[in-house]
């Protein structure tokens, strides 16, 4: 038996040498969804990374934890891996929605009316739906919410939110996902995450470990 | 004892004991963000006993960490439920399940406790306690729909650690007085909200609810009598602590 100095391990009576581990087929584990949060009210949503989960109710437990451990917010939103569009990475000083492919016309969507109600209904009616868009503006940051589009897919979603959102840039990369899609947090479960900045002790930092190291450099001299 | 003392070292022990328990999960869980989200919330029991022990400190006991790591079995005042080892994850999810629905509950009336320290500890970890069931009842609800053996193992699992759960509430002599002063509803009227709590879980589950009076429950935790596993815990969980107890750490 494996002999630790973690009385865990010794518990466990695990054999010492591992047995052969039956060989598992390709993607042999759960999905991947993707988490944003939102530091603070108002702010946008920001992207901070994935878990895996065999659905979205304990990928959000499990984004819960991964993603505010340590760091305290507001809200937090997750979405499989596959509901997500993503157009080509571009230069860091261009667009991405400069780079969409066309549409047949037939696809494309017609010029929106925002207040037009009624079209509204009828667009909803006849298989639109929402979407969310997020932005990445550069390189090495994270994608970020911009806001919401109506359209009849995810490549009528891009080219509606080319019209609404394309003059910002630099725009590297672009993320759309069916709104359906997202899992949102509870407004009213927001104090899932209020004690968060007082757990000091889940920060290494707090333990002031190299302060004491050098204290006991200096009088052991 | 004291109505305050006894009601607070019974929590507080509840607290340490289950924090120190799930804990040993750390490193080992089924998967990684499992392992990290059940070594949180293990954490965050460990936080909720050190504010209990700081009630306790306040009326005149000892340091947290002195009533923490200096005790022996026969002192400690929580019940056998938390002190099992961990054994298989449908053992560990199924306390928690169980446990962290009474948790939830009792502090969500401990909220307007007459003793105001403790209601304002008590509000101030809502939220925590609110993540700590959710966890709970995904966990119960996705594995108790799920294949023939898990929900098998979890009806096992259900069956072994309910007549420990109804240890939780448990009276102790003071318990009148705890009512009459209003500083809490009392283990009877906990028990019947969480009795309604669990069941209502239960029921999006093909798991089934045992008759609790055909059960009989694992009392004597509150008096300081104790499984054989309660003591090696208390030993490893101070070993540090008593190779120096005056060390800052």
């Amino acid at each position: 038996m494996i002999q630790s100095f973690d009385p865990r391990m010794n518990r466990l009576g695990l054999p010492d040498a591992p047995v052969t581990a039956a060989t598992k087929t390709a993607l042999d584990q759960f999905g991947t969804y993707e988490v944003f949060h939102q530091k603070k009210d108002g702010a946008p949503y920001v992207y901070v990374g994935p878990v895996h989960a065999p659905e979205a109710d304990v990928a959000f437990l499990f984004a819960k934890e991964q993603f505010s451990r340590r760091f305290a917010c507001t809200g937090m939103w997750v979405v499989p891996t596959a509901a997500i569009t993503v157009t080509d990475y571009v230069g860091d000083q261009e667009s991405a929605y400069d780079f969409l492919p066309l549409l047949p016309k037939s696809v494309a969507p017609a010029p929106g009316n925002a207040d037009d109600t009624a079209g509204e209904a009828a667009a909803y009616a006849a298989g639109e739906e929402d979407y969310d868009i997020f932005h990445l503006k550069k390189r090495g940051k994270a994608h970020q919410h911009v806001g919401k589009v109506r359209a009849s897919s995810p490549a009528a979603a891009l080219q509606v939110a080319k019209a609404v959102f394309g003059e910002q840039r630099p725009v590297v990369n672009v993320w759309t996902t069916r709104s359906a899609d997202v899992l949102r947090s509870d407004e009213e479960d927001r104090d899932i995450w209020s004690t968060t900045p007082e757990k000091k002790y889940r920060d290494a930092i707090s333990y002031k470990v190299q302060d004491r190291i050098e204290k006991f450099k200096a009088e052991n001299k | 004892m004291d109505p305050k003392l006894d009601l607070l070292y019974r929590l507080a022990d509840d607290q340490l004991i289950l924090g120190h328990r799930n804990s040993e999960w750390n490193g080992l869980g089924p998967i990684l963000e499992e392992d990290i989200a059940f070594s949180s919330m293990a954490q965050d029991k460990l936080g909720h006993s050190l504010q209990l022990y700081n009630l306790l400190h306040n009326l005149g006991e000892a340091e947290p960490d002195t009533v923490a790591f200096t005790r022996n079995a026969p002192q400690f005042h929580c019940c056998q439920l938390v002190e099992l080892p961990i054994g298989e994850y449908d053992f560990s999810l199924t306390r928690h399940f169980l446990f962290d629905h009474a948790e939830l509950l009792r502090f969500e009336a401990l909220a307007t406790s007459s003793y105001e320290p403790l209601a304002q500890v008590a509000r101030k970890l809502r939220g925590e306690l609110k993540y700590h069931a959710l966890h709970a009842n995904t966990w119960m609800k996705r594995l108790g729909t799920a294949t023939e053996e898990a929900i098998e193992r979890m009806q096992g699992a259900l069956n072994f650690t309910l007549p420990y759960a109804l240890g939780i509430f448990e009276t102790t002599e003071a318990e009148p007085e705890i009512i009459s002063s209003g500083l809490f509803i009392g283990e009877a009227e906990l028990k019947s909200r969480w009795l309604e709590s669990i069941t209502k879980i239960l029921a999006q589950t093909a798991l089934d609810m045992p008759d609790l009076n055909l059960l009989t429950p694992v009392n004597g935790g509150r008096y300081g009598q104790h499984t054989e596993h309660l003591q090696p815990l208390l030993d490893e969980m101070a070993e540090v602590f008593r190779l120096d107890p005056t060390a800052d750490w």
